[in-house]
């Protein structure tokens, strides 16, 4: 079982611990397994009751939340059918990204993208009461941890997509895991 | 990571600290400071915020703002120096 040596200095402080690469990548991937159905479930359960109306959300819900002036305005016409797409296949799409490890950080970041505006909506909608630590805000935390670590090596199509043209670029292989 | 470059240090200064103020900190403040806390029929806990909760939720929003920007930022931005590490000095994951 491999265990790496981590040493940093982080505010103003020397760190220095000892990490399981096994347990680590173990617990990564079931943080990505759990975190990718959640999300494909999402999008999977609004696709299977096609068609899919958001409007009760980003016209409604949405109101006299500070994320309002920016979410309202996609409550009618052609940016509400633009929601009404987005959101179940985003979904499906972050869900696919996280559960076969496809593109994984790009995955994790627009599964935190969504999931604060569903933190910020639902939680100011009912009125915070019970606190502002929710599943989403704790949904965005796993997805940033997702992200930060880039776990998409352990049974991840990443693995293929690392060793493929486009991605030898060091650019554009931050997007993968 | 020991060299922080200005968006590393604005991310994890800034992102960090805004989100951790709104949730921990003023949490705390609230906690200790604000009117009680009873418990309604629904099991939801009723009582008067210290720092008004739209200033929380700001706080919290501006912090998860700033650590998304970072994100986009890594990719787009500067690509950092790839190489070997300095001979002498332990290779470290962080």
């Amino acid at each position: 079982m491999s265990t790496q040596n981590i040493e940093t200095r982080l505010f103003g402080s020397d760190v220095s611990y000892n990490l399981s690469g096994t347990w680590l990548s173990y617990w990564v991937l079931m943080l990505r397994l759990t975190a990718g159905w959640w999300m494909l479930h999402a999008g999977l359960d609004k696709l299977m009751a096609w068609p899919f109306d958001a409007s009760w959300f980003v016209g409604g819900a949405a109101q006299g939340t500070i994320l309002a002036p920016f979410v309202t305005p996609f409550a009618d016409g052609a940016l509400l059918t633009f929601v009404n797409f987005a959101v179940p296949l985003g979904q499906l799409a972050i869900g696919i990204g996280l559960v076969f490890g496809i593109l994984t950080r790009t995955a994790a970041f627009f599964g935190a993208f969504l999931l604060m505006f569903f933190y910020f909506i639902n939680g100011m909608g009912g009125g915070w009461a019970h606190g502002l630590v929710t599943g989403e805000l704790l949904g965005i935390m796993i997805m940033g941890t997702i992200a930060t670590l880039g776990a998409g090596g352990l049974l991840a199509v990443d693995n293929r997509l690392k060793e493929m043209g486009p991605f030898k670029n060091s650019r554009l292989r931050k997007l993968l895991g | 990571m020991n060299n922080l470059s200005t968006a590393d240090k604005i991310a994890l200064y800034g992102g960090g600290g805004l989100v951790m103020l709104g949730v921990l900190v003023i949490g705390l403040l609230d906690m200790f400071l604000g009117a009680g806390h009873p418990v309604d029929a629904e099991g939801a806990i009723v009582h008067e915020a210290l720092v008004p909760i739209d200033i929380r939720a700001w706080i919290i929003l501006l912090g998860l703002v700033i650590w998304g920007l970072y994100a986009v930022y890594k990719v787009v931005g500067p690509a950092a120096t790839a190489g070997p590490a300095p001979a002498g000095e332990p290779e470290t994951m962080d």
